[in-house]
């Protein structure tokens, strides 16, 4: 058996960095993989944020559809119980589904959302799983105890550590910590390629899958030091250093993806794509303060005093650290993460709470209308550069469990959500911060050599991925195969095939906990909120 | 039907014991052995395992809840031998809704 299909995840990835890096010799491979393969900015979902735009890659389906929308999710429309998503929570089928209903093989290594793990006939090391659990999460059960046997094998590296994810979005504490966290990535990729390399050597997959996320990572902390232009004069020795090690990051990756090309063969199609793209950011917006001084959002005195001095920024572990210091019996609109720029509309159950039904329109109109004449005080230009309401953003039989409103700064950065005396920070560096334009390059049988498709969706990646398989598109998929992808003959020899819908897939999980308020429970839920850090 | 407490005791020791060892920690787990105190655990170690849990019994149990709850203490841990009567508690339920 051999490698049908390789679909290498860069996570973050942007043309605006990669060209650069092929340009200055930095990731030759990539340079020869687009001479020799096709390339389109790649389009993301609304909000560009890893789980519901991997989510959205790997079905052709859009968050409305899938039911991802965030890290976090809410568990009814109703509820304002927060957990982390799960594959759970993924009501549509994925590739993952249709090529092992095609009794085709499948390695799916590092994707966000693939725990529990999908059956597959094949491996699945998932994505976002903390290192000391990664055992629990290995597909099937006993793989885990076959990479551990691997020679340097080191599933603390390979696998997710909170407190250095965090990093990513608050900042290394000193100057000699960025050094070591780039290492970390580095060595973190060679860890992900050598479970690659080990499984298909033994027993290659038709669809083999692997998401390298230190692009994203790096970018967020380290963007000055990944974008700077050639011959930037560094003030500090830490900073050049820092800057050496980002390129030398982008180096390997480059002779990784070159690697994984080599043993996939040239007779597989290779497949490139991130689940975004990026750029700089230079300033936070304290989206809850402003809610305050509109009157939207109340926070509990009493758990304020109790509140230590803290970085602006949220990282994964500490959403909880918010949510119990508003005062629910007067807050109406809030934001519950930090990552989704989200906005929720507390709705009214019958308790006099939160805003009634008949006049949330209204209120949402009013808070669109408020919102877009914020204005940098420093500057006097817009905060807020676009606000897709629900019915905009998210169409589909999920959407209910969408933010009300979903802001687009035009700084392009995220929202701090935590109390703040000013409405705009600035940060202390620029930062990297998500980007609706990811990429996409491809390469292989019938891919028409050095084309460029110009711009394609997120939602084209499934459908080419099936497409290569030689499986047909499901009629539902939002997306399509793009036909300037490949060449004409190639498409007249394989004619693209469009199947049957897909049957949706049972989520217990988003079902289960669907609480129903009654007026005596609400004291409960709300009580419970306090502490609904379990991720604390 | 349902297992029994010592069934899933086992199966819960046996699965923790599992982990540690990739942790290298090497004392025996037992009902007494705090999550968070004696293994370390974080928040997200927490999520993942009663994920695991949920899908071994194939049943949705109020993982989330249990982990506020256990926030609010004073001392913010969770026995095992209490996850293990958690686990029970909503399996009988399950039966008894049936």
């Amino acid at each position: 058996m051999a490698v049908k299909v390789l679909l290498i995840g860069l996570d973050g990835a942007t043309f605006s960095v990669l060209d650069p890096m092929v340009a200055r010799g930095i990731m030759p491979f990539l340079g020869r993989f687009l001479a020799e393969g096709a390339r389109a900015n790649l389009r993301t979902i609304v909000p560009p944020l890893t789980p519901p735009a991997w989510t959205s890659l790997t079905t052709g389906r859009s968050p409305g559809h899938h039911g991802v929308f965030d890290f976090f999710r809410m568990d009814s429309p109703e509820s304002r119980h927060i957990r982390f998503a799960s594959s759970r929570d993924i009501s549509v089928p994925t590739i993952w589904d249709a090529a092992t209903a095609a009794g085709l093989r499948v390695t799916a290594l590092n994707f966000c959302l693939t725990f529990p793990a999908p059956k597959v006939a094949g491996y699945v090391v998932p994505g976002w799983v903390p290192w000391r659990q990664l055992r629990l999460a290995c597909h099937p059960a006993d793989l885990f105890d076959r990479l551990k046997a691997l020679p340097g094998f080191e599933p603390r590296e390979l696998a997710m550590d909170v407190k250095l994810e965090e990093r990513a979005t608050e900042g290394c504490s000193s100057a000699e910590e960025y050094a070591p966290w780039i290492e970390f990535h580095t060595r973190r990729e060679r860890h992900w390629f050598d479970v690659f390399r080990h499984l298909t050597d033994t027993a290659p997959s038709d669809l083999t899958a692997v998401v390298f996320d230190g692009v994203d990572k790096l970018q967020h902390l380290c963007w000055r030091f990944v974008a700077a232009e050639p011959g930037t004069v560094w003030e500090h020795e830490w900073e050049r250093r820092a800057h050496e090690l980002c390129l030398e990051y982008f180096r390997q990756l480059d002779g990784v993806i070159e690697r994984m090309c080599s043993i996939a063969g040239r007779e597989a199609t290779v497949v490139i794509a991130s689940d975004h793209g990026f750029g700089p950011t230079r300033q936070v917006f304290h989206v809850n303060a402003w809610r305050e001084r509109h009157g939207y959002l109340t926070w509990s005195k009493e758990q304020l005093d109790k509140q230590e001095e803290g970085s602006a920024l949220l990282g994964v572990g500490q959403v909880a650290r918010h949510t119990f210091l508003m005062d629910w019996e007067r807050t109406r609109a809030f934001a519950t993460t930090p990552t989704s720029n989200g906005i929720f509309i507390a709705r009214a159950n019958g308790n006099g709470r939160g805003v009634p039904e008949a006049e949330y329109h209204s209120f949402r109109q009013r808070l669109v209308r408020e919102l877009r004449a914020e204005k940098d005080p420093a500057t006097g230009d817009a905060l807020i550069s676009r606000i897709d309401t629900r019915e905009e953003a998210f169409p589909g039989p999920f959407s209910s469990l969408a933010p009300d409103l979903t802001l687009s700064l035009a700084d392009g950065g995220l929202v701090s959500i935590l109390p703040s005396d000013r409405l705009v920070s600035p940060r202390p560096a620029v930062a990297g911060s998500h980007r609706p334009l990811g990429v996409f390059l491809a390469k292989g049988p019938g891919v028409r050599p050095g084309a460029d498709a110009g711009e394609l969706s997120i939602l084209d990646v499934a459908p080419t991925v099936l497409y290569g398989l030689g499986l047909s598109v499901p009629a539902d998929l939002e997306g399509r195969v793009p036909e300037a992808v490949f060449e004409a003959e190639a498409l007249k020899r394989k004619p693209v095939r469009v199947g049957a819908v897909a049957a949706a897939v049972e989520t217990p999980a988003a079902a289960s906990y669907a609480p129903s308020f009654g007026a005596a429970e609400e004291e409960a839920v709300m009580k419970r909120l306090q502490e609904l850090g379990y991720v604390e | 039907m349902r297992p029994a407490r010592d069934e899933i005791e086992a199966y819960v020791f046996q699965l923790l014991q599992e982990l540690a060892r990739d942790w290298e920690y090497s004392t025996t787990v037992g009902a007494d052995t705090g999550l968070f105190s004696d293994l370390g655990f974080e928040s997200l170690d927490a999520v993942v395992l009663g994920t695991a849990i949920q899908e071994h019994y194939d049943r949705p149990m109020p993982f989330a809840e249990l982990l506020a709850d256990v926030g609010q203490r004073e001392i913010r841990d969770l026995k095992i031998g209490e996850l293990v009567r958690f686990v029970e508690t909503h399996l009988a339920a399950e039966v008894q809704e049936a």
